[in-house]
């Protein structure tokens, strides 16, 4: 069908201004963050739309040196919740992929678990701070308060329901007269899933560990209560300079506000494709 | 086990040619691996379920604080057993009933017009234009970014001195000066503002995916036939389109509900208590004024509340798989 050239251009247009929306508040945090004070404060009451004079200070500030050789705005440097965090959401991200990936297959597979799969929809479907003081009481009784590997269980267990509602669909795709006929051919169950199944969904898997990589980066009001000083994520970092008294520095907030969008802005472009799967809980496959 | 699914009677009749002692075992071991795989999830789901729902019930049926009697533990919470007063003073409370009203408004705002949105903007993405896939991936980027990260980035902008007041200026050629966040109404919107702007990206690729896959020659066929375009979108592409649009709907709304970082990014439930949501006011409550008793009642209250819309929600997802089983 040919589109009138009015039509077209005026359809154009609206898609630009919707990109422009979207991007303007990333545009923005981009050069706060390479600004320089006199630019960023809102003290001048004056509006900068493009840093004049690009600056690398506010990075800097965000990783004071302990040392105190410089003064520096912000007390607590963003290194170690930024340490914190990697950590923490790649261990809990392989626990979820290894447990996602053996259920997902008997899910998919054998049928087996029973009412698994929408036990674990309902789990998601629950507001975390409604279930967050009872672990807590569990927590502090199995002194896994402020620990990693605390944070790790809960982390695995939020997006277990990702992990294994991805993997599925997956596994769906892949033909089960693959699997059957390498059982016909003498492999084992397990042999037959791990030799002929596991690197058929190979993309699969790397796809769903980016996607509940972001999920888990993303948290930030279970850190909020269970971590405190000895492993502070990093959103729950940006947390504490909002309320203390470094609440106006915004260069160097947005400079760590940068830091922290990088890793999930990456990961979620290369795994476009099935975003959709993996928020829709597979209901909907491109 | 209750079950004895199709793969185990093929087994089987693959396996009738060989000896029916072999066969046994090959099911057997088929059994004992299909239990092998779902296990650990089970026993993650186990771990972390039991204990929680029986302290939430067992705490919520008392009015034991953290701090009560001079810190008695929770364990002892029997001491001050107060049967159902913490639900009967819930029900009646201004204030957990003004977060809940709170909630659903900004659902009911904030939902609808992340659809609309999305839903122009994928038609939109029908037709092929240059830089598709660079407009695709900026569109997108909204919805990766941590929705705390989001708070702090709004709450930038919306400063009294930030770039949204400059840019009402620019456009209604005099001075925009509004204290957003200062404001009872205005802080809610900037919220919503927000939360349209970090959410719309997902409905647009929910829906988008949603009309790609739509049968392509059904739609020609009717242009070829004369159809108007709203006879095409009434017709053909609404009914299809029906059940990702319910899909998209449900999800976004159940997620709504839990709305929080970006609320405490950027009022903290403020001022006053005029952004609270549900979850910021159970925060406040568990975690400001230490009443935990209270809280495990609310959040069995809402648990039971989601429980019960997300059987009805989640119905479109559970007949999708079973139509794919």
């Amino acid at each position: 069908m040919v589109q009138k050239l009015y039509v077209r251009i005026l359809k154009y247009a609206l898609i630009v201004i919707l990109a422009l929306i979207s991007f303007f508040p990333v545009y923005w945090t981009i050069t706060m963050a390479f600004k320089p004070f006199a630019e960023w404060t809102s003290a001048t009451g004056k509006i900068f739309w493009a840093p004049n004079h690009l600056t690398l200070k506010n990075f800097k500030d965000v990783f004071p040196s302990t040392t105190g050789a410089f003064f520096s705005p912000i007390p607590e440097s963003a290194l170690p919740p930024l340490i914190h965090s990697f950590v923490i959401v790649v261990v809990a991200t392989i626990i979820a992929m290894v447990v996602g990936v053996l259920a997902a297959y008997g899910v998919s597979r054998y049928k087996k678990g029973g009412q698994l799969p929408f036990f674990l929809l309902q789990l998601r479907m629950f507001p975390p701070i409604a279930v967050i003081i009872p672990i807590m009481i569990m927590w502090a009784f199995l002194r896994m308060i402020d620990t990693w590997y605390g944070m790790v269980i809960i982390y695995a267990t939020v997006t277990l329901p990702f992990s294994t509602w991805l993997m599925k669909t997956f596994y769906d795709d892949i033909p089960r007269e693959l699997s059957e006929a390498a059982v016909v051919d003498g492999y084992t169950d397990f042999e037959a899933f791990k030799k002929v199944v596991l690197p058929l969904a190979k993309g699969g898997i790397a796809s769903t560990a980016l996607f509940v990589f972001i999920l888990n980066w993303s948290d930030f009001l279970i850190a909020y209560i269970i971590t405190d000083k000895d492993w502070a994520t990093i959103p729950v970092h940006i947390n504490k300079l909002q309320t203390a008294l470094v609440g106006q520095l915004y260069g160097p907030k947005a400079a760590l506000a940068l830091i922290a969008l990088i890793p999930p802005v990456v990961f979620g472009i290369l795994i476009q494709k099935y975003l959709v799967r993996g928020l829709t809980f597979g209901a909907i496959k491109k | 086990m209750e079950k004895i699914d199709t793969s185990i009677q093929k087994r089987k009749k693959l396996a009738t040619g060989k000896s029916a002692n072999m066969k046994k075992t090959t099911v057997r071991h088929t059994e004992r691996f299909a239990l092998f795989l779902v296990l650990p999830a089970h026993f993650m789901l186990f771990f972390i379920v039991v204990f929680p729902l029986i302290s939430s019930i067992y705490l919520s049926l008392t009015t034991w604080a953290p701090m009560t009697g001079g810190g008695v533990k929770w364990y002892s919470a029997y001491k001050f057993w107060g049967g159902l007063t913490n639900y009967w003073n819930i029900i009646r409370d201004v204030d957990f009933l003004k977060s809940l009203l709170r909630t659903l408004i900004i659902v009911g705002v904030v939902v609808p017009i992340e659809f609309f949105v999305g839903l122009g903007l994928a038609f939109l993405f029908l037709d092929n234009f240059p830089g598709k896939k660079i407009y695709h991936s900026i569109l997108l980027t909204p919805m990766m970014i941590v929705p705390a990260v989001v708070g702090f980035i709004f709450y930038m902008l919306f400063q009294s001195s930030g770039p949204i007041n400059a840019l009402l200026s620019g456009v209604l050629f005099r001075n925009v000066n509004i204290a957003w966040l200062q404001g009872k109404f205005s802080a809610l919107i900037s919220i919503m503002v927000a939360d349209i702007w970090e959410w719309t990206p997902l409905m647009f690729l929910i829906l988008l995916s949603g009309l790609m896959a739509l049968p392509q020659d059904q739609i020609n066929a009717a242009i070829v036939l004369g159809a108007s375009r709203y006879q095409r979108f009434k017709r053909i592409i609404f009914p299809l389109m029906k059940p990702v649009m319910i899909i998209a709907l449900i999800i976004r709304g159940l997620e709504a509900v839990k709305i929080f970082d970006v609320v405490w990014l950027m009022t903290s439930g403020g001022p006053g208590t005029s952004t609270e949501t549900i979850s910021v006011y159970m925060y406040r409550q568990g975690f400001k004024y230490l009443n935990w008793s209270w809280v495990t009642a609310c959040g069995l209250i809402v648990l039971i509340l989601v429980i019960i819309i997300s059987i009805y929600a989640l119905r479109p997802i559970r007949r999708e798989e079973e139509k794919a089983a």
